[in-house]
């Protein structure tokens, strides 16, 4: 058994490759972006922080073979969290004149159907929890690599309708609500089928390599595979739920202030709706 | 000995647990209540004397977020609370984690039947039925293995802690203990059918040498042939002739079906029919001529037995200590 | 079209000619108001019934040891009790308040589906009489109002009580489904010009939010229900333990519809409440659209949170943990709720009559019913105090102290605008402090009980220390309560013969329905006011307060969505939820190894059958038919669209062929099934494959012959092009028919999730 210094060192991996991602996105983002708010770059940070933790910080080491529950957390935050922060973080009328161009408004009008978005976001959620392909992915590590840029590329299609940088790509409020509604109970019932079922998932996460000798700590604590097994179902579960539900709060909250966008004449003349439009 | 208000009243560290739980949210509740009912009276009070036309006031979304902390914190503190309750109660003890039941490691066997509580200790071999007896320990816990043989039952005894659903096909677990020497009131929590109401045992907590002696007697007594007297004798010739074996056991003879209540100590028991009434020579009598008026609906049909028959029955059941 | 799709000549024609007789004149009516009342009035019918079922209980209850009821008879009388109450008056009396009120609220001269409405009423009624009628066989059902299994399966209730328990429960299921869709389509499409959804007054808020929980919740009880009674008459194994099946999944479908159910009842509560509050009160609604919103959070987190029913079964720590966040979540939503009430009274200019005595009343006594409903929520407490006398004074205090009031006050409210006379205010206070005494003293007391450990559904008890005074001081409020509702009655009788005479808007109130003549004319509105606000009758009426100049909100883009298509699409959504639970059930029976955790698994409660006996091969072509007639269907509509009607009739009839090749490939799969042998009642797997693939049968079939219809219509040249919504809708469901084959094709027959 390492001592306790040890154990935090090799929890941590300082030497991660993501780094190269972060810096990339980083610099391109400043580039792109040269007048940005404070709002959209406290976004950004956010999603680089979660990015870089993913792999770096003990999710990212025990995800690696070890724990399925901290796998599970790196999967939502590379398929939720980075993504809508990462959208959050583009200014509204930079990507306005990018996706203004054709080509780029076609990819953003096809990205806003809500069935393909829907169908990459959850649509990855179960492909990669399907066991074999969950196995593989774990097992091999450039499989991998490519399962986590599915994670982000479906992450970013599926916010996409709700919360595009370019208004005219938003669904219908009501679609919206449907859209992420139904969104909840297909992570519900994965969620339940996880926590529930007596199979493993991932049956690398059954029998771990003991790479860096902790396997006898956490079993100790109680992540023996089958409770980690059901904590990730949980978490594959309600934090995502949760998410949906806080978005679709703010799809509410937009369509309640949907005040300024009528094109009937009488309003303009009031003089209420300037103040109203400011707030 | 039994307590007037048993959930408030615990008698085990689970029970205390809770106990504190409930008390700090029925503290939170009492204030949360009190505030808003205040709000209320005020308004009212105030807004009766008023006869302006009032403020048009649409709300505030500051004023909103402000009052929606309370909520907020309430929730986490009360999520906090319990959750940590939860985990270290271990109130539900998990399953082992290959999914099988190391049998050696249960001290109780509870089965609930339509209406009555099967109560086995594995390691004794010892079977009993409505009553459970626990040495009085702080620390010793008791593992118990709660299942049904029937219908969804419920085993709930509220001094000692918390309930746990008996479930056909299906074991779950609960710990058991009891911090001080005392009799506990037990009863099934969940609608069984015609004879839920019916449905209690008792927990007797009695100290360690206490209950080692009863283990042992109740052991012994099974291997023990015993000398009856004449009316006793016919008792058990009549016991043998009618039906009783076909349901129940007398260890140590041929009886040994198991629909029905083991009656090996039967005349030790303190109670007829899960708690209908006090176990007396007078009261079995009033049980036997007729289980049907005094538990209408419950599997023990009317024998309409003989008077004679009833006697010699009741001498015969008497001897089974 | 100035409100929506029905029109003036339209309804004519639909209201039947007049009667020499007024009861058939009532029988055969369509108008939404008609149908209404009879909605109240027949749960007004049935509250008497279920109260007296409850009296006679307080009745054996009120000292310890009675023989006034026997075991059996208790114990039908609360299953009935309680099936009485939720499904027999608190679901059709809000339908009927939302049947009335609704269209007028939103400007509409009557609702979607006038048809549907009428279909859905006269299915409630029927349902409703079935049910009782089993007390005249002898044997009411009798295994609690959630008839958990094995008690209520064949081996343990062998009467016929529980089958007519869930043949009423599944007629009365599809009345609800048709009234929520009808309200739903009713608020989506008929508003009028000016009412955007974000005006809408909040009762029709909370009923639409209300339609969406019936739409989705009811199919979940339905599907519990479908296979309860394929046990108990076909001798399938679903909820047998015996025989592999399982006591806990029942719970589980149930408390996914009972829970959203709670919410199905208390939130037009909330809805009246918010009408009644500000009116009286002279001011606004504070914060509406966190009222809204958060009603709609509860709606999303009411369907997340059904275990919290289920912490003493068993299910882990975990799945412990998890619910109750869920549950103690929704006190966020709901503490925003009675803030935004206190904060409308704070400040107001208080008319503190008999409808405001019963809003303030379901204030106080609501809040008690949610404290102690988050005290469930932390499990421990809930471990202790489940299923005593603490969870019925719980529930009581949610459902009448909070439901019970809020009907009280809305029939205060709006009994002027019903009758066009005012009830009486001294009998009104009279009845008021009646039922809160005897309210208050019946329930408030079992929350002791429960602590004295008084488990619930005893028929009774021991002579315990205690027990008997607080069980005798609530028999003695249930009469109060009793006398309150006489009184009620009285007041009634009273007022409709010589109460006040209440004119057009007696409160000075604020929205739509106080904008006509009390009653109502036939068809509502002469003249349809303007609305720029979400109070257009104060609008009117205070000018120069007018809302909308200071309060800005979202103004009426007219979009209104096409009716067929809302109807076809709520109700597959509603049958989408059905078949994905029955698929459910196949995963959890039929995966190997995969057991609830806790559950025994030995391998001989495994299937003997398995998915290994289908011809995959045979069946997968036959699949290929089904999903080929979807595609035919689509050509079919594009040849409608564009009024070619001798192509669309001919690949309209390709698509039935299709459909039928189909049906006909499932009918030599059950012959050979059933020639060897395995039928439904042989094991789960066959159970599970059985009861899937035929309702999924029966689906097409009902398919096929709505699509032979269309065929008719076509050829008859009924079908125009401008009618190609209504071929959409049908469109809609067969395709939802061919998705849904897909789903089971994956799952049973590839066995994927697996």
């Amino acid at each position: 058994m390492s001592s306790y210094f040890d154990l935090t060192s090799s929890l941590w991996k300082w030497d991660s490759p993501i780094w190269l991602l972060v810096l990339t996105l980083t610099g391109m983002y400043f580039l792109l972006q040269r007048s940005t708010s404070g709002k959209r770059g406290a976004a950004f940070s956010v999603a680089m922080l979660a990015l870089t933790l993913a792999y770096i910080s003990p999710i990212g080491v025990l995800s690696d073979g070890y724990l399925f529950s901290a796998h599970v957390v790196q999967h939502l935050l590379l398929l939720l969290i980075i993504p809508l922060f990462l959208l959050l973080s583009l200014s509204e009328s930079a990507m306005e004149s990018l996706f203004s161009r054709p080509f780029m408004n076609r990819l953003g009008s096809v990205m806003a159907v809500p069935f393909l978005g829907w169908l990459s976001g959850l649509g990855v959620m179960w492909f990669w929890h399907i066991p074999s392909f969950c196995n593989a992915s774990t097992v091999n590590y450039s499989l991998g690599i490519f399962r986590d840029a599915t994670f982000l590329l479906a992450g970013l299609a599926f916010w996409w309708p709700v919360f595009s940088p370019v208004k005219r790509y938003h669904l219908n409020p009501s679609v919206a609500v449907a859209y992420l509604f139904s969104a909840c109970l297909a992570c519900t019932l994965l969620g339940i089928y996880i926590t529930f079922t007596v199979i493993s998932v991932c049956p690398a996460f059954a029998s771990p390599v003991d790479r860096i000798g902790i396997l006898n700590l956490l079993y100790d604590q109680g992540l023996n595979p089958a409770t980690d097994q059901r904590l990730g179902g949980l978490l594959m579960w309600v934090p995502p739920c949760s998410l949906y539900v806080t978005a679709i709060m703010v799809v509410l909250k937009r369509w309640y202030a949907d005040i300024e966008t009528v094109p009937t004449s009488q309003t303009t003349a009031n003089p209420g709706s300037l103040r109203e439009a400011h707030q | 000995m039994n307590s007037v208000i048993p959930v408030l009243d615990p008698a085990s560290p689970q029970a205390e647990a809770i106990n504190d739980l409930f008390l700090q949210v029925l503290l939170i509740s009492a204030v949360v209540f009190a505030i808003v009912s205040g709000l209320i009276l005020i308004a009212i009070s105030r807004g009766r004397r008023r006869d302006t036309q009032p403020d048009q006031n649409f709300g505030s979304e500051r004023s909103e977020i402000f009052w929606m902390i309370g909520p907020v914190v309430i929730v986490i503190w009360l999520v906090a609370i319990s959750a940590h309750l939860i985990i270290t109660l271990n109130a539900i003890p998990e399953v082992a984690p290959d999914g099988k039941i190391n049998f050696d490691d249960v001290d109780l066997i509870v089965t609930g039947h339509q209406w009555w509580w099967e109560v086995k200790y594995p390691k004794s071999g010892v079977i009993t039925a409505n009553e459970i007896y626990l040495p009085a320990d702080k620390d010793k816990k008791f593992r118990v293995l709660v299942t049904s043989a029937d219908v969804i039952h419920s085993f709930w005894v509220a001094q000692l802690g918390p309930k746990i659903d008996a479930i056909p096909g299906r074991d779950n677990f609960i710990w058991l203990q009891a911090s001080k020497p005392g009799s506990y009131q037990g009863r099934c929590s969940e609608y069984c059918g015609a004879q839920h109401a019916w449905m209690n045992f008792k927990v007797y907590a009695v100290t360690k040498e206490e209950f080692q002696q009863w283990e042992a007697s109740e052991k012994q007594a099974t291997e023990q042939p015993r000398l009856l007297s004449p009316l006793a004798a016919a008792g058990k010739k009549y016991f043998f002739q009618a039906t009783c074996p076909r349901c129940h056991t007398v260890q140590g003879t041929a009886a040994d079906a198991t629909i029905g209540p083991d009656l090996t100590h039967f005349a030790r028991r303190k109670e007829i029919g899960a708690g209908v009434i006090e176990n007396t020579p007078a009261n079995l009598a009033l049980w036997l001529k007729n289980p049907q008026a005094l538990k209408p609906g419950c599997k023990m049909p009317d024998f309409k037995l003989s008077e004679t028959n009833l006697k010699q029955l009741v001498a015969y059941l008497e001897t089974l200590k | 079209m100035t409100t929506g799709s029905v029109e003036e000549s339209q309804l004519t024609m639909l209201e039947p000619q007049p009667t020499s007789t007024r009861m058939l004149d009532w029988v055969s009516t369509l108008d939404h108001k008609r149908i209404g009342i009879m909605y109240i009035l027949t749960a007004v019918f049935y509250l008497a019934v279920g109260g007296f079922e409850a009296l006679l209980m307080r009745i054996q209850l009120a000292f310890p040891n009675n023989t006034f009821l026997s075991p059996e008879m208790f114990n039908q009388l609360f299953t009935m009790h309680g099936t009485t109450m939720v499904f027999l008056v608190g679901m059709p009396v809000l339908t009927g308040f939302a049947n009335y009120f609704v269209p007028l609220m939103i400007g509409a001269r009557d609702v979607a589906f006038p048809r549907l409405n009428s279909f859905g009423f006269w299915m409630f009624f029927f349902g409703a009489a079935l049910l009782h009628f089993s007390f005249l066989t002898g044997s009411a059902p009798n295994a609690g109002w959630f008839s958990y299994v094995p008690l209520s399966s064949k081996a343990y209730s062998s009467l016929q009580g529980v089958d007519y328990w869930i043949i009423g429960l599944l007629i009365m299921g599809i009345g609800s489904v048709s009234g929520a869709i009808n309200i739903f389509a009713t608020i989506i499409n008929l508003r009028a010009p000016g009412m955007s959804l974000q005006r809408v007054p909040l009762f029709v808020w909370m009923m639409l939010m209300q339609a969406i929980l019936i739409i989705l919740a009811l199919p979940a009880l339905n599907s519990a229900l479908a296979m309860l009674l394929i046990d108990r008459w076909l001798g399938s194994a679903f909820f047998d333990p015996t025989r592999g099946g399982s006591a806990v999944l029942w719970q589980h479908y149930f408390w996914i519809f009972g829970h959203p159910e709670v919410y199905i009842l208390i939130l037009p509560g909330f809805g009246m409440i918010s009408e009644v509050i500000p009116v009286f009160s002279r001011k606004p609604i504070y914060g509406y659209t966190f009222i809204a919103a958060s009603s709609v959070a509860i709606v999303l987190l009411g369907y997340g949170v059904w275990a919290h029913h289920m912490f003493a079964v068993g299910l882990g720590m975990y799945a412990d943990i998890f619910f109750a966040v869920g549950s103690l979540l929704i006190a966020i939503p709901t503490g925003i709720k009675v803030f935004n009430w206190t904060a409308t009274l704070w400040g107001g200019e208080i008319k503190f009559n008999t409808s405001l005595h019963f809003a303030i009343a379901f204030l106080l006594q609501f809040v008690i019913g949610g404290l102690t409903g988050i005290m469930f929520a932390a499990v421990p407490i809930d471990w202790q105090l489940t299923d005593t006398y603490f969870v019925v004074a719980h529930f009581h205090y949610v459902l009448i102290g909070g439901l019970v009031f809020a009907l009280f006050s809305a029939a205060y409210y709006w009994f002027p605008k019903m009758t066009g006379r005012m009830l009486n205010e001294r009998i009104g206070i009279l009845q008021f402090w009646l039922w809160v005494l005897g309210f208050n003293m019946t329930f408030m007391v079992q929350h002791f009980l429960g602590m004295m450990g008084m488990p619930r559904r005893v028929y009774t008890y021991a002579d315990n220390p205690g027990w008997a005074l607080l069980n005798g001081i609530a028999t003695l409020g249930a009469v109060f309560m009793a006398v309150g509702t006489l009184v009620f009655l009285w007041n009634i009788f009273k007022s409709l013969h010589s109460g006040k005479i209440a004119g057009d808007n007696p409160w000075d109130a604020f929205t739509l329905e106080w904008a006509t003549t009390s009653p109502p004319p036939p068809e509502n509105f002469p003249v349809i006011p303007e609305v720029k606000s979400r109070r257009p009758v104060w609008d009117i009426n205070h000018p120069e307060y007018a809302d909308w100049k200071k309060e800005k909100t979202p103004e009426d883009k007219g979009r209104r969505g096409n009716l067929a298509k809302i109807a076809a699409w709520s109700f597959i959504a509603s049958e989408a939820v059905f078949f994905l639970l029955l698929l459910v059930a196949y995963v959890v029976f039929n995966t190997k190894l995969m057991a609830p955790v806790g559950e025994a698994s030995s391998p001989e409660t495994l299937s003997d059958v398995t998915s290994s006996v289908l011809d995959v091969k045979r069946t997968g072509i036959f699949s290929l038919f089904l999903i080929t007639s979807s595609l035919t269907f689509w050509v079919a509509e594009r040849f409608l669209k564009a009024g070619k009607k001798s192509a669309f009739v001919f690949s309209l009839g390709l698509t039935i062929l299709l459909g039928i090749i189909f049906l006909g490939g499932q009918v030599w799969e059950y012959t050979g099934l059933l020639s060897n042998g395995i039928s439904i009642n042989s094991d789960l797997f066959s159970a599970t494959f059985f009861t899937v693939t035929g309702f999924h049968g029966i689906h097409v079939t009902a398919g096929v012959i709505a699509l032979f219809v269309m065929l008719l219509m076509g050829l008859k040249g009924n079908l125009s092009s401008e009618k190609t919504h209504v071929f959409g809708a049908v469109g809609v469901y067969w395709h939802f028919v061919d998705v849904v084959w897909i789903a089971v094709f994956g799952i049973i027959y590839l066995g994927l999730l697996q």
